[in-house]
């Protein structure tokens, strides 16, 4: 019998129990990695057998061996007007061009927005009221005026991806602590050197945040403007598929679009890793 | 020198109701001194200092470090702050540097003085850290270090010691009175603490709050013995140490009325 069950007056014995079962151990490992690895397995070995015993039709969910012959035969002889690798790039150029845009001019404004009071007077009412648009909404009316042709597309991404940015570069000049500017100015720093040396890195983490968003944004736009209004993508292709009930192609395009959106979390998880490891440390 | 003339800071209120933080305060703050400004919360010692800096403006009166008015933050006085501003994206070295980098010194000289500096305040070994791994007191005495690397002409020091516990805050008030006594530095230290206030100053002056005014100041010498000894004990069990701490105290918890009165 434990010590905490002679004494129940000053320890509940369950909880003291539990206490001595938990103290010997090694501290958890909060490594997710393997964890997650079994689920994945897992969701697809339910996938080959929910099409193995036949639980859905195939017109509704193909079998992965279908999708793996499909993701061949798409990657190599195309669908839609061009192969696999011509509609991915044919995406990632339109997102990597607005990410372009909202990086080379959503940055900029939005640390002038956070320093300036006329900049941020200026420029917050028409950002905010078109921010709270859902794009496609504006879409048509992009098209009326820019043509069907990439530059409307483009506009569109641009638009999503610039808000996130400059918001998260003007809220990270605000988030600057007054007593960090306080001591740059007391050692002496210049407003150049004040800006270079405290308010950029110390908005960085913000504007990071702020990419990340921008391009979760910049995806699902992208991806509702190709169905709509293209003639490449993986949205467009995945569209087409759709039109003539070929399944397997949705698959193909949606996998693909899967492990881009996956890459791009991963890449930016990379990313805060090498530039801010000071994250929220001090 | 530092001169404070007729020194007065007044806030609104939302009440409409001004808030005199400072009300005409002079005070003058030798070379080679430690004036320690000690007084209960919202006695203005903080809006002193914060003037003194140049962070917050007066609305009536002067400064003047030298001869020459304080209008702006400036890198003429080193601040040291309560809760430590280190950069965490440097390491503890180029935290040191950082005035001396605005000053356009070249990289191997400022690393060369800053690492003299880590040595002053015993931190020679963790000069390729970065701040988030030090304790708080050895953050602290980074704080030191980084106010000193620019030679300010006075180091302006706002309750350092004040989030520390009691063995650190010990062990950063013999390091800062040895500081003191090998650089010979003009330093205003604003403290809650009685003990700490005549342990390091060589003049203290006690605050009052609404309006915020000094009510009284002494001399003291502890700090020369403290410095040399390094030992608190003996000092702090010295028979004018224990009157000047019960004048001090007495002082401060004065009832408001009877306060203004005597000064009146």
């Amino acid at each position: 019998m434990t010590l905490a069950a002679n004494s129940p007056t000053s320890f509940p014995p369950a909880k003291a129990q539990r206490k001595a079962s938990l103290r010997p151990r090694r501290p958890a490992s909060t490594s997710t990695f393997g964890i997650s690895l079994v689920t994945l397995t897992g969701l697809i070995a339910l996938w080959f057998l929910a099409a193995r015993f036949g639980w859905a039709s195939p017109l509704f969910l193909p079998s992965p061996a279908d999708v793996l012959t499909q993701f061949g035969a798409v990657a190599a002889d195309g669908y839609a007007n061009g192969t696999l690798l011509d509609h991915a790039l044919a995406s990632l150029g339109r997102i990597a061009a607005a990410l372009g845009v909202g990086i080379f001019v959503g940055i900029p404004l939005g640390l002038l927005m956070g320093l300036n009071r006329w900049v941020k007077g200026i420029f917050s009412v028409p950002i905010d009221l078109y921010w709270g648009l859902p794009p496609l909404a504006y879409l048509p009316l992009l098209i009326i005026w820019l043509g069907i042709g990439e530059t409307s597309k483009i506009v569109l991404l641009s638009l999503s991806t610039f808000a996130p940015i400059c918001f998260a570069a003007q809220a990270g000049v605000r988030s600057v602590p007054v007593e960090r500017i306080n001591a740059a100015l007391s050692l002496g720093a210049s407003r150049l050197q004040l800006f270079t040396s405290i308010v950029l890195p110390s908005a960085l983490p913000e504007i990071l945040t702020g990419l990340k968003i921008a391009i979760g944004a910049g995806l699902s736009t992208l991806v509702a403007a190709e169905l709509i209004a293209a003639q490449s993508g993986l949205g467009y292709m995945i569209m087409s598929a759709a039109n003539f009930l070929a399944t397997d192609v949705v698959f193909v395009g949606l996998i693909v679009i899967a492990v881009l959106a996956f890459a791009f979390t991963s890449g930016m998880r990379w990313l805060e890793h090498r530039l801010i490891p000071w994250k929220g440390k001090l | 020198m530092l001169r404070i003339r007729d020194a007065s800071v007044t806030f609104p209120a939302s009440d409409g109701q001004d808030v005199h933080a400072l009300d005409h305060v002079s005070l003058d703050i030798a070379p080679a001194s430690i004036v320690v400004a000690v007084g209960a919360s919202g006695c203005g010692k903080s809006t002193l200092l914060n003037a003194i800096a140049g962070f917050l403006p007066l609305t009536e009166g002067t400064i003047t470090l030298d001869g020459q008015e304080i209008v702006a933050p400036g890198g003429d006085r080193g601040v040291v702050f309560q809760k430590d501003t280190l950069l965490p994206w440097a390491n503890v070295l180029d935290n040191v540097a950082l005035g001396l980098k605005y000053r356009g010194v070249s990289r191997g000289e400022r690393h060369e003085r800053s690492r003299h500096l880590l040595e002053l305040v015993g931190l020679a070994d963790f000069a390729e850290k970065p701040p988030y791994e030090l304790s708080g007191g050895m953050r602290q005495r980074v704080g030191i270090a980084r106010a000193l690397a620019t030679d300010p002409k006075i180091l302006l020091m706002d309750e350092p010691f004040g989030a520390l516990d009691s063995l650190t805050r010990e062990t950063m008030q013999q390091l800062l009175a040895s500081v003191w006594a090998k650089t010979g530095k003009q330093i205003l230290f604003i403290t809650h603490s009685i003990e700490e206030a005549l342990t390091l100053g060589t003049t203290i002056v006690v605050m009052s709050p609404r309006p915020g005014r000094i009510v009284a100041r002494f001399d003291a010498d502890f700090v020369r013995d403290f410095a040399e000894s390094g030992d608190i004990g003996p000092i702090q069990s010295h028979r004018r140490f224990i009157e000047l701490r019960q004048e001090i105290r007495s002082l401060i918890h004065q009832p408001e009325g009877a306060r203004t009165g005597t000064l009146q």
